[in-house]
């Protein structure tokens, strides 16, 4: 509960949070392909405005936002550097040894930033805007015709929908045995890699077995209050395709085709 | 030892839409040799504060005296040793394939000989009635069992002050009395102790001192008895009732019984 990583729900009210999830589902969907489809970078700088505008829209403090980025800048860093040094294209600008620095590597670098950091806050724009359970039954309902061919679509969605919401969970559980552990003298940041991975046994043994004793619980909690699957289950939270949702969809489609045609 | 806690103030998750604040500035003292009772409803914030006294949260404001000593210019894993802090449900971190093994990880952090830790791990189960379970699988114990062993793992440092969150949460009366008997045999030997807990009959069994929290300060800290009898108000309607009869409060050792009050009630109807 400390520490905010990529695609954690961030709850305030905004017209992008108010968006049926499936609509936000297919947008990010369809964005991720029309990243791949763009290729000037001015193409690029200009989706990238749009999703600026709609991370403002929906009131998620920008320093926020670019917390969830974090975790990709290793991997950003690492392409760019790689483009950097081993493209061949372009003017030499700097050489040494073997060596060389290209205008073109510093464009290419730049681009496959762009488009990491892009894919990575399209979909953190969707986990931090969509409640997981919102989401898990967005996915259901895509999924849905999927049924016709005997695809488990309730069960996958239940299976993510339970997932998600023992994320936090198993999280404090790890948490309070790391500090259970502590207060009996275990250190967990002493020693070397071989060391600090050995100190872990005192808390994934028993974070182990509380997760399994958890999974049975639930199961039968589940059960002792009629769940069956999903065969005519209704839903509390009924999900709503509205205009807005179609504009949303088609303003996307829209901005990448422009994004694609610069 | 004598453990101070000046005006701690705790914020879980500062400047997100998660932000709590769970201490408001808490001021106590566990003197040695005491036991000190916090009391205190769900949320009030006992099982953060007591997370503080070995430092295993570090207070947003305030500071952990020991000895009249910052804590945080002592090493860590002393004030860890000094300070035996036994978590709510402690039995959930249970990990070793044996009882003995498990309550050997502490004193094993410690570097003492194998001897002296056999010694130790042996002494601290026995403490608890729970030197048979030695050779045993902690994951195959009853919750009684689990328990005992898991506080014998905290025990096993030989800390000079023992915070134990709600030990008797959810135990049966047998182990709940063996727990009881090893508080107020640890006073004896002169270690102190913090007993979080929701029993205001075992708390008036064996505090000294009882704190009371409240939604992240105190609200009143004294003798069991000044704290629940302090505040007329405060008290539950059968005790009001009798002492508004019977004309004075009730103390320890001077207690407000059902048939008094029900007496008082009839004398006054006549009946």
């Amino acid at each position: 509960m400390t520490s905010r990583t990529l695609g954690q729900f961030y709850p305030v009210s905004s017209p992008v949070h108010a968006l049926d999830p499936r609509a936000k589902l297919l947008a990010t969907a369809v964005f991720v392909v029309g990243l791949f489809l763009i290729d000037s970078t001015v193409g690029l700088l200009f989706v990238a405005a749009v999703l600026a505008a709609l991370v403002a829209v929906s009131r998620i403090p920008a320093g926020t936002f670019l917390r969830l980025l974090r975790p990709v800048m290793f991997i950003v860093a690492l392409t760019v550097l790689f483009q950097i040094l081993f493209a061949r294209e372009g003017v030499t600008l700097f050489q040494w040894g073997f060596l060389e620095v290209n205008s073109g590597g510093l464009r290419l670098g730049f681009f496959l930033a762009l488009r990491i950091l892009l894919l990575v806050s399209s979909a953190g724009l969707l986990t931090a805007t969509t409640a997981p359970v919102a989401l898990a039954d967005g996915i259901e309902d895509l999924l849905s015709p999927l049924k016709r061919v005997w695809f488990p679509a309730h069960e996958v969605a239940m299976m993510m929908t339970i997932a998600l919401r023992f994320i936090p969970t198993l999280g404090e559980e790890a948490e309070k045995i790391k500090g259970a552990q502590s207060a009996r003298g275990a250190d967990f940041s002493r020693g070397g890699p071989l060391r600090r991975a050995r100190s872990l046994v005192p808390v994934l043994v028993p974070l182990t077995v509380g997760a399994f004793r958890r999974a049975d619980e639930l199961a039968d909690a589940m059960e002792s209050r009629g769940y069956r699957g999903g065969e005519g289950r209704t839903r509390y939270r009924e999900l709503r395709f509205r205009k807005k949702d179609a504009l949303a969809l088609a303003v996307t489609l829209l901005v990448l085709l422009v994004g694609i045609l610069l | 030892m004598k453990l101070e806690l000046r005006d701690i103030r705790h914020v879980y998750a500062p400047s997100t839409p998660f932000e709590v604040e769970a201490l408001r500035g808490v001021s106590l003292v566990v003197e040695p040799g005491e036991v000190l009772a916090i009391i205190g409803g769900t949320g009030s914030g006992k099982s953060t504060l007591v997370q503080h006294m070995n430092l295993l949260l570090v207070p947003t404001g305030g500071e952990v005296l020991v000895d009249g000593v910052d804590a945080r210019s002592l090493k860590q894993s002393e004030l860890r040793r000094r300070v035996g802090l036994v978590f709510q449900f402690p039995e959930s971190a249970l990990f070793a394939p044996t009882v003995e093994e498990d309550v050997a990880f502490a004193p094993r952090q410690l570097a003492l000989s194998e001897a002296e830790v056999r010694e130790r791990v042996l002494e601290s189960l026995r403490a608890l009635g729970a030197g048979e379970l030695a050779a045993r699988s902690p994951f195959a114990l009853s919750g009684g069992e689990k328990r005992r062993a898991a506080i014998a793992g905290v025990l096993a440092m030989r800390p000079e002050v023992l915070v134990l969150d709600e030990p008797t949460a959810g135990l049966d009366p047998a182990t709940r009395e063996n727990l009881l008997a090893l508080i107020l045999g640890l006073r004896e030997a002169g270690v102190s102790v913090v007993l979080v807990s929701h029993d205001l009959d075992e708390v008036a069994e064996v505090a000294d001192k009882v704190c009371a929290l409240h939604e992240g300060r105190v609200r009143t800290a004294g003798t069991p008895a000044e704290v629940f009898y302090g505040d007329p108000a405060q008290a539950p309607a059968t005790v009001q009732v009798a002492s508004l009869l019977r004309g004075s409060r009730p103390e320890i050792d001077n207690p407000v019984r059902f048939g008094e009050t029900l007496d008082a009630l009839r004398a006054l109807q006549g009946i």
